[in-house]
């Protein structure tokens, strides 16, 4: 897994010893943050008392994920969706009802719960792309809000009450652990498709459409397959945190999966961080669930935490509209280890 | 006696590079100036830049001795000076009649916008008789009438005209060269800015060239069509 | 037969109030092209101050109106000043309204949940549960006033939009924006008393809302869905639209309710809207969303 990471050095165009050196800086950083990660639960396991902290990372694993897996159709192509967290509700319900029903462990069920993600991406995306710009988004708004009032009635699943999932029968101070190391291969996963994307000729025909839509469509490039594509890849992630969420909350309910806060927080994070880039969702979830930490610490769980994040959401669109590493690469001030361009 | 004068002007668009990059130029009042030049040498960006519509980013204009400069479209409106766009900029739901009412919007006598739009009506007849009629129903030629016509209800002393022949048939574009020839008879001081060179320069009094954002020639337009490098250049003749 | 009448006229009862809902918005689109997503939560906003208006001093909530109007106008003016003034010129406009709106709805969903807590409220003047009978029909009292009291403000605002200079000025924005500059119309302000003549609409219909409807601060992303799909109905920007689609989707929504249920009839509402954007996304009036 960590090969992955890092072995995929962007390649400049002559290969001089400053970038060399660059990119070896950058592969040594990344290689001992991984490797710290990787063995950070043991502390619980040896010494315990780190649940919360096992907890906090690997929320922030799983809205690294979820965000990055946004940013490819928010932020590499311009398509802001407002409703994303249909494919997380999908894969929570999946994976939900297959576990009370059927037995089958939601970590099996995760990758099938990726494919399915995938297939309602094609789906919808086949008939929402059909609009583009405040239609496009409003129709995401409109669909989280059907798929609400659907799931609200659907008996099999509970309907509104929900349903209530067998725990996985380990002890208290192992239980996080391997949602830990899940949700970290699931981050991992997905920044290393972001970075792939971005380094491909599809990611190249997003980039060109999310500047000029017309222009790309007559440069050449499949702008409706690209962008359906898109639209379901970005899903795929999506999906499949929401199969392990479900598992991990031990508790499924459309209010829990399909409220407007999950899709914000995607939006957000990554407008934070820095739309259309690889590093920015990652950077944008991590200092935003950092600040919200904080806040909770400080003002105590309410309604004052939406007021937060709206605040914070018109602040970054006002004044900071490409994120931190955004507006850090146009100052040319990005430290190297953040660009994973 | 010189009615406008632009001095050194330089503008461009939002943070872009400059469009107009130091014109000058001194306009007399009651001749007719015709300015030509190639593709994106900023001949609409001059007129805008004079109507207000673009701020200038250095550079002075004055007019009947007052300092335009950074004054607000309304304002210049007021002070007599009119632009007719190139893509006309009518209001396609509203009437002709709502149109050539919005070309007085700065003056608050109604009274006197009525009796200036029967004036126009006049000198228009087709915009009298459809007066009723939705502004994008008219047809090419009549739009750019109504145009004309909107500017005409503030009784300019300058009016600007950028590409009034566009997309118009030949026929009609005679037709609106004649309405032009009216206003030059009122004693209006002209600007226009026209692709079709030879056309603008046999209606004008004077010819200026711009290139790349400056004013490279200026002359009698006479003069200015038959020099053989702006024949070459622009009418297309081959030595 | 008599049941269709009469689920018609149900329907057609809330229409007006919708239409008069779904009026500012569509103002606020024309003119500058902003999808205002907050919109709803201005007329929660409103409903609240009604309800307090109720509650503290005992005003009937159609007199509140007299106190929602300048109240929401300069609230929407400052929103104007603080968020979207600057924003004018910015190639992303239209996107990043979005959001910011959005982000806004979310804030002041934030703050009346903060300040009133979710508990779902409504004020009872006692016309709010008479019914009227009109032969065979009947008529809920609270929403016959209502449709009046909209029908007598949408009037206004179209007499407004007709005959008076700023009326003149505002269509002229909307229609050509640049065409207004070249006449003189100063834009900027135009869009900014737009923006507060929408916002005071939302807040007439937040004084109606209030006993029409019990509400609660979420209950904001329901009604934007709604009259998002009254106005893509009818066609963005256009207020012969809203009616229209006002009219039409609301009778709709009541026949829905009469077979299966009051609680699927919002699925009427979010469903035409999706249709609507896929198939005919300028709706019935309109024009297209898309920065021109």
């Amino acid at each position: 897994m960590s090969d992955q990471i890092i072995s995929a050095p962007p390649v400049s165009a002559v290969p001089a010893s400053p970038d060399a050196k660059k990119s070896r800086g950058r592969i040594i950083f990344l290689a001992i943050l991984f490797l710290g990660l990787l063995l950070f639960p043991l502390t619980q396991a040896i010494f315990g008392g780190m649940n919360y902290w096992l907890h906090l990372m690997l929320y922030t694993f799983m809205y690294i994920s979820m965000a990055s897996s946004w940013n490819i159709l928010g932020g590499y192509t311009g398509y802001v969706s407002l409703g994303h967290n249909v494919f997380f509700a999908a894969g929570a319900y999946l994976a939900g009802i297959l576990l009370v029903y059927q037995g089958i462990s939601p970590f099996l069920i995760t990758p099938v719960a990726g494919l399915l993600a995938l297939a309602i991406g094609l789906i919808v995306g086949l008939i929402t792309l059909r609009t583009s710009g405040s239609a496009f988004i409003i129709s995401t708004v409109a669909l989280i809000l059907l798929a609400s009032i659907v799931m609200d009635k659907w008996e099999l699943a509970g309907g509104a009450n929900g349903l209530s999932l067998p725990l996985m029968g380990l002890k208290m101070a192992t239980a996080k652990i391997p949602f830990y190391y899940a949700f970290l291969i699931l981050a991992a996963l997905t920044i290393f498709m972001s970075y792939r994307i971005r380094h491909s000729k599809f990611g190249l025909g997003l980039r060109a459409i999310s500047q000029d839509e017309t222009k790309a469509e007559v440069a050449g490039i499949p702008t409706h397959i690209y962008k359906v594509l898109a639209f379901a890849i970005s899903g795929i992630f999506v999906g499949m945190a929401g199969a392990l969420w479900v598992y991990y909350l031990t508790y499924l309910r459309p209010g829990l999966f399909l409220s407007i806060g999950i899709a914000t927080h995607m939006v957000l994070m990554t407008l934070i961080g820095g739309k259309g880039t690889v590093a920015g969702p990652v950077i944008g979830a991590a200092i935003f669930i950092a600040t919200n930490e904080f806040f909770v610490a400080q003002l105590g769980s309410s309604e004052l935490n939406i007021v937060a994040t709206g605040i914070m959401m018109i602040l970054v669109l006002l004044f900071f509209p490409d994120g931190v590493i955004g507006t850090l690469k146009n100052r040319n001030r990005l430290p190297r280890f953040l660009d994973w361009e | 006696m010189v009615i406008l004068e632009t001095e050194d002007i330089v503008a461009g668009y939002g943070s872009g590079p400059d469009i107009l990059k130091g014109i000058s130029l001194q306009v007399e009042a009651g001749q007719t100036y015709c300015i030509i030049g190639p593709n994106g040498a900023g001949k609409s960006t001059y007129l805008k830049v004079i109507s207000g519509l673009l701020p200038s980013r250095k550079g002075r204009i004055t007019f009947k001795g007052t300092d335009l400069t950074g004054w607000r479209t309304d304002q210049i409106l007021r002070k007599g000076i009119c632009l007719v766009p190139s893509d006309r900029s009518l209001f396609p739901d509203m009437t002709v009649r709502e149109n050539l009412r919005m070309g007085g919007y700065v003056l608050s006598d109604q009274k006197k916008i009525d009796q200036r739009i029967e004036e126009v009506c006049e000198l228009f007849p087709i915009l009298g008789e459809r007066h009723a009629q939705q502004a994008k129903t008219l047809s090419g030629g009549q739009q750019q009438q109504l145009a004309i016509g909107r500017a005409l209800v503030l009784r300019p002393e300058l009016i600007m005209l950028d590409e009034p022949t566009l997309g118009l048939a030949p026929k009609i574009s005679k037709q609106i060269f004649d309405s032009i020839e009216i206003l030059k008879r009122a004693g209006m001081t002209v600007i226009i800015v026209e692709q079709n060179a030879r056309m603008g320069l046999e209606a004008a009094d004077w010819g200026v060239v711009l290139d790349l954002g400056k004013n490279s020639f200026i002359a009698e337009a006479q003069k200015v069509l038959q020099d053989e490098r702006i024949q070459e250049l622009y009418l297309g003749k081959k030595h | 037969m008599t049941q269709i009448s009469q689920i018609i006229i149900l329907g057609l009862s809330l229409g007006g109030v919708f239409a008069l809902m779904s009026s500012g918005m569509t103002l606020i689109f024309g003119v500058m092209r902003i999808v205002n997503l907050a919109h709803a939560a201005f007329i929660v906003m409103a409903a609240y101050i009604a309800y307090w208006a109720f509650k503290l001093l005992g005003m009937d909530p159609i007199l509140s109106i007299v106190i929602t109007i300048p109240v929401m106008y300069l609230f929407g003016l400052l929103v104007y000043r603080l968020l979207f003034a600057k924003l004018i010129d910015n190639p992303r406009f239209v996107e990043l309204t979005v959001l910011i709106t959005f982000a806004l709805s979310l804030v002041i969903e934030g703050l009346l949940s903060y300040f009133f807590t979710g508990i779902y409220r409504s004020t009872t003047p006692s016309y709010a549960t008479d019914t009227l009978n009109f032969g065979p029909f009947y008529f809920p009292e609270g929403q016959f006033y209502a449709t009046v009291v909209s029908i007598i403000l949408l009037a206004g605002l179209w007499a407004l939009l007709r005959y008076s200079r700023l009326g003149y000025a505002i269509r002229a924005t909307t229609q050509n924006r640049t065409a207004a500059k070249t006449v003189g119309v100063n834009v900027h302000q135009i869009s900014m008393i737009t923006f507060g003549l929408g916002t005071a609409l939302a807040g007439a219909s937040g004084s109606l809302v209030s006993f029409l409807f019990t509400f609660f601060p979420a209950k904001h992303m329901e009604w934007v869905t709604i009259i998002l799909a009254l106005i893509v109905l009818g066609g963005m920007g256009s207020l012969i639209g809203s009616l229209v689609g006002s009219f039409l989707l609301s009778a709709l929504a009541a026949y829905v309710s009469f077979n299966f249920g009051p609680t699927w009839s919002p699925i009427t509402f979010y469903l035409a809207l999706f249709l609507i954007l896929l198939f005919r996304p300028q709706g019935l009036f309109g024009k297209k969303m898309e920065l021109q």
